[in-house]
């Protein structure tokens, strides 16, 4: 059993620098859960402690049932692809894949083999010899992750893999991951700044934030349902909407518009919040139709998004990419009010 | 179904720790801690012996010296006393002393300093920043001279001094100028190169934005590179100083019979003599290691930036 | 100026090559003026005092001493068929081969070690210190280190402690370097003994008496041991009793045999009883008289030892700066002498040197050390590489091209070692601790004045510097 459990874990320089609070996790067997917050949240923090680089002030990490805080990082079976990869520079590609198999004192033949099955199936075949300062980019990503691969561990930690790649590239290894979780079938933990990453590549998110957990769940989860404020508006691009409301009598009244909320809330003031999708040229109901003055259009094509100001807020809408619009112009837009969300203080989801 | 936990307001994002784990990632092998400490501990009580025997040697009368080592007086320290220094510096500014000896290192040292780092800076500029074909070719012959032995040089300035002597009737042979000559020719190789790295990481654009300005060579120089160039030109003149300063060979056959000498001179002499003399030698030694240390100790980060930049490229 | 997206005349085209190229259009050699006028004192001071000289030696290599009559390769032979010049090789070649290894193996260890402990700035300040020193300085500050009187040089005083604590000097030390001899000490009575001990030239048994005369310590010595003067022993019964007394009387010079009114006992000796198979029947001390008693002896012949302790004079100190050879090499002939010998001065100066130079290798391998990516050394953990495997198989090559400049750049300095050599080594071991360097300032500028033979001597120096001039060119291109 590979199922990774943060339970209660803390971790603590000094007393008044608190990098990971509390944070509970619990990653099943063969999952991909993707950690992913801003810069400086914890999540490489908390994946280095999983990979026993750094030691844990409070609580307990898990695989499987072994409690392994106290366990060293070569005993956990664990393998990590680095950020920068780490590959020894003074070792050929062959080598770096085969110093860990002969750190656990395999036999050459056993090393030999895996190596040269790790290597083909990543397409390294033709660079065994080569040192990784003549390797490319993404050919040194690959390395890396042979070198992860060889090790056949039951827990597979990727910090940031992606990031020293060019967009294309990218894009092209975001696909290449997936494939290779499914072929191993083993459990991924993959931490991230990037939400675009989390959305497309986990099966489940979760989300961090200065040290405290925010939300875990699927990539569904956590566009359609954000816990809070924060998450709502990490997820999704162009970010959501959010817009100072008053409560009275069921109606959420914001300074451009108003709308009916589906069902009663206990607040009197809030932030209203809806993604720029619910924004459309097409009014439903047209009691809750707003008028936005545009500032900026963006044609991307496939989409078209308006930024402008409805009353006093700004709102980004997205409307038909036929539709004709120029900055300074007035429109009519309206508020698909199903998928709207409202937050207390951004702490509290009132709706959906 | 999402796990929601609760929220708090968002604080902004702790900074890096300051005190990152004292996990020794260098896998050296690793003795207990109370070894390391004696063993280190014990490293530097040996490294500082000498230098500590030499000062109290140096506080101890002359008599004393014969009966008894100086570690006596660690446990009887009522015996230390000044009288040596006393001594040296109330013959005041006699020629071949200790205070006129100084004064002629400082003759020799600063002179030579200014020298090698201006000259040095001017020079990298030029190869940094010009832009006449051939730099590639003078900046390697000028890395080739940096290892080449004084030795080979000697003999043939020394003609060269007395062939200049006959032509302008000055002989730069036994003077401080023709010391202070032949460290600045010894000295550049080393200040083009530390200037030249330097200089290297200065982004052309910034002298090219000059150059549409309008500036000539020289504001350029002035105005742009060589206030940039202050650290690395700090970390050089510390280095020349000190190297200068503690030369002997250079200055033993430059200053030739001249009356002067340097405080390395001064100290080679006294071994040279038959007396017991440990009280001069022990003071005297004190005396020269004095100036490098102060600037060794007030501008220690630069001192050891140029001796690196000597040898990691 | 050609705007954008206008087709380029071939002359603005022309004009653009230059300008990449690096001229100013219209200009020519009169831009780089400005930057070349910069070239000009560096030029005259390098071409005059460098380059022209380098030139100048390798000419006067092949001329007389006065440089002015050609003798082709005559001082490159007088060089090699000289012993006291083939001594500086044999020297450089001790410092090549011993110092810049040993000193880049304690830089590394000294930089590992000192990033594992809180007061890490102040060690390697205190290390590193003794490079501002000049080496004439430092020179000077060992030589009394290693001097030899145990009162001076404080590491012939720490043998001397621990020597004379295990073995303690006698009361009668013989000074075996000025010739004396322990036999030599025998006068009445008295006969040389194996392992340099005294004994009786007779035996004596229970209830008697022997007299012992000795010479040769003096009545300063006897009066700082608290000798009195000698009495006759009684003798008692079951005892055997004597006498150890200075047989020379300032009075009567040439009596002996006799215990005279004026001559002293010798006290606080220790004596052994021997039997006649050699065994000890007892100890004893001599009193401030010089008299003994062993007593509850049994039958038989004995004889009296004066116990070797007496005698031994301790520790006298070791020259640590002198030319004796540490390399069996006394009986060889002298260029082979030359050749093969291992001077200890040379190994007492290598320890001043690496005491000055240490800090240099910590300092700069504590650089390398930093900057080694910590992220591949954490992966090399996770991959389950112990301390000691990390160490050898990741922090070593990785540190590989600082350990060679390290090492290079020592080898360099140790090749032109002159201030050290000249300042250190006293006046007897100056000639076998000669160096290169030091051998062309003898030649050029001392009353050896021979200006061929010391150019020869500088160009054998510029040739074995040469390879690292080629590393150095190569690591600035590559």
């Amino acid at each position: 059993m590979a199922s990774v459990t943060f339970d209660h874990v803390v971790k603590r320089y000094t007393s008044d620098l608190t990098v990971v609070k509390d944070f509970n996790v619990e990653v099943a067997d063969k999952e991909f859960m993707v950690l992913v917050g801003p810069s400086g949240c914890g999540k490489s923090t908390a994946l280095r402690m999983l990979a026993g680089l750094e030691s844990i002030s409070e609580g307990q990490i898990r695989i499987g049932d072994r409690v392994i805080n106290n366990i060293a990082a070569k005993d956990r079976d664990i393998a990590m692809v680095f950020q920068s990869y780490a590959l020894y520079p003074h070792m050929s590609v062959y080598d770096n894949m085969a110093f860990p198999l002969q750190m656990q004192h395999m036999k050459k033949a056993e090393i030999d083999k895996r190596v040269k099955a790790a290597s083909s199936s990543l397409g390294l075949g033709n660079f065994l010899d080569r040192k990784p300062r003549a390797l490319s980019g993404g050919q040194r990503q690959r390395v890396a992750l042979g070198r992860a691969i060889v090790r056949n561990p039951q827990v597979f930690l990727l910090d940031e893999p992606l990031s020293n790649l060019d967009a294309k590239l990218r894009a092209q290894t975001r696909i290449e991951l997936q494939k290779l979780h499914r072929d191993l079938g083993t459990t991924f933990i993959y931490v991230t700044h990037d939400q675009v990453e989390a959305m497309t590549m986990g099966d489940r998110i979760a989300i961090m934030n200065a040290g405290i957990l925010q939300q875990v769940g699927t990539p569904g989860d956590i566009y359609d349902h954000p816990a809070n404020i924060f998450v709502a508006g990490f997820v999704g691009t162009p970010t959501m909407n959010f817009v100072a409301a008053t409560v009275q009598d069921g109606v959420a009244k914001a300074s451009g518009f108003q709308v009916k909320l589906p069902k009663a809330l206990a607040a009197a003031k809030g932030t209203l919040g809806f993604r720029p999708e619910a924004v459309t040229d097409r009014i439903t109901d047209p009691d809750s139709a707003m008028e936005m003055k545009v500032d900026v259009v963006e044609r991307l094509g496939s989409d078209q998004f308006l930024y402008g100001k409805v009353g006093g807020d700004s709102v980004t809408a997205r409307v038909d990419p036929r539709i004709k619009v120029e900055p300074g112009d007035s429109i009519k837009l309206g508020l698909d009010t199903r998928t709207l969300h409202f937050f207390d203080s951004e702490t509290e989801l009132a709706l959906l | 179904m999402s796990a929601v936990s609760p929220a708090t307001k968002p604080v902004s994002p702790p900074t890096k720790p300051v005190t990152l784990e004292r996990r020794s990632l260098l896998g050296a092998i690793r003795p207990s801690r109370a070894i390391l400490n004696i063993v280190l501990v014990a490293s530097a009580v040996f490294w500082l012996v000498p230098t500590i025997g030499l000062a109290i040697i140096s506080l101890r009368p002359e008599s004393l010296f014969q009966q008894s080592g100086w570690w006596t007086a660690l446990t009887a320290p009522a015996q230390l006393t000044l009288s040596n220094y006393q001594t040296l510096f109330s013959q005041g500014l006699v020629t071949g002393g200790v205070l006129d000896s100084l004064i002629t290192s400082l003759e020799i040292t600063v002179p030579a300093t200014l020298l090698v780092t201006i000259i040095s800076s001017l020079t990298a500029y030029s190869l940094v920043f010009g832009r006449w074909p051939g730099r590639s070719v003078v900046f390697l012959v000028i890395v080739g001279l940096l290892v080449v032995p004084i030795q080979v040089a000697l003999i043939p300035v020394v003609q060269e001094y007395r062939a200049f002597g006959s032509l302008t009737g000055f002989n730069p042979f036994g003077t401080i100028p023709g010391v202070v000559i032949f460290h600045v020719a010894f000295g550049l190789p080393f200040g083009i190169f530390l200037m030249y790295n330097f200089y290297s990481g200065i982004p052309k654009e910034m002298l090219e934005a000059g150059r549409i300005d309008g500036a000539g060579e020289w504001q350029l120089f002035r105005r742009v590179a060589l206030p940039l160039g202050l650290p690395a030109a700090a970390s050089l003149m510390i280095f020349q100083f000190i190297w200068v300063w503690n030369d002997l060979l250079v200055a033993l056959i430059f200053l030739g019979s001249n009356p002067h000498y340097t405080l390395t001179i001064f100290l080679f002499n006294q071994t040279r003599t038959l007396a017991a003399n440990y009280w001069i030698i022990s003071t005297g030694a004190m005396i020269s290691i004095f100036i490098p240390l102060i600037v060794f100790f007030s501008f220690q980060r630069y001192f050891v930036r140029g001796v690196l930049a000597g040898a990691v490229k | 100026m050609a705007e954008i997206g206008t087709e380029a005349t071939p002359r603005a085209r022309r004009r653009a090559a230059a300008v990449n190229e690096g001229g100013n259009p219209g200009g020519g050699w009169r831009d780089h003026l400005g930057s070349l006028a910069f070239l000009a004192p560096g030029a005259i001071f390098l071409l005059a005092i460098t380059v022209y000289p380098l030139v100048a030696t390798a000419r006067n290599s092949f001329y007389d001493a006065t440089a002015t009559n050609y003798v082709g390769l005559g001082n490159y032979q007088e060089i090699f068929s000289t012993s006291s010049i083939l001594v500086t090789f044999r020297n450089n070649v001790i410092w090549v081969l011993v110092f810049p290894f040993l000193v880049t193996f304690i830089g590394l260890v000294y930089g590992v070690l000192s990033e594992r402990i809180r007061w890490s700035t102040a060690f390697k300040t205190i290390i590193f210190m003794p490079i501002v020193f000049s080496a004439t300085a430092s020179a000077l500050v060992w030589r009394t280190i290693f001097d030899l009187d145990p009162h001076i040089g404080i590491v012939n005083a720490a043998i001397q402690t621990a020597s004379d604590w295990v073995s303690p000097p006698g009361l009668y030390p013989v000074d075996t370097s000025s010739g004396q001899t322990v036999a030599g000490l025998a006068a009445t009575g008295v006969s040389s003994a194996p392992k340099d001990s005294l004994e009786s030239s007779s035996t004596v048994t229970a209830g008697n008496s022997i007299e012992l005369g000795l010479i040769g310590v003096s009545p300063a010595t006897l009066q700082l041991t608290g000798s009195q003067t000698a009495v006759v022993p009684t003798q008692s019964p079951g005892a055997v009793t004597g006498l150890v007394w200075r047989d020379f009387s300032p009075t009567n010079p040439t009596a002996k045999g006799q215990v005279l009114p004026d001559e002293l006992g010798f006290a606080g000796l220790k004596l052994t009883l021997l039997r006649s198979d050699g065994s000890s029947a007892g100890t004893a001390v001599t009193d401030a008289h010089g008299d003994f008693l062993f007593g509850g002896v049994g039958s038989g012949d004995y004889k009296v030892q004066i116990d070797p302790g007496n005698f031994s004079s301790g520790f006298t100190g070791v020259f640590w700066l002198g030319a004796q050879s540490l390399t069996p090499t006394s009986s060889l002939n002298q260029t082979a002498q030359a050749l093969l010998s291992v001077p200890l001065v040379d190994i007492s100066m290598i320890l001043a040197y690496l005491w000055i130079w240490a800090g240099f290798a910590m300092v700069v391998i504590g650089a390398g050390l930093a900057s080694l990516d910590r992220e591949v050394l954490e992966a090399a953990r996770l991959d389950g590489a112990g301390e000691w495997q990390t160490f050898r198989r990741m922090t070593m090559p990785m540190l590989a091209p600082v350990l060679i400049v390290v090492i290079v750049t020592m080898l360099i300095n140790v090749l032109k070692i002159f201030d050290i050599i000249l300042n250190m080594a006293p006046g007897s071991s100056q000639g076998e601790a000669n160096t290169l360097a030091l051998a062309m300032y003898n030649f050029g500028f001392t009353g050896l004045g021979n200006w061929g033979l010391a150019s020869a001597l500088a160009v054998i120096l510029f040739i074995l510097v040469i390879p690292a001039i080629v590393l150095n060119l190569r690591r600035i291109r590559g």
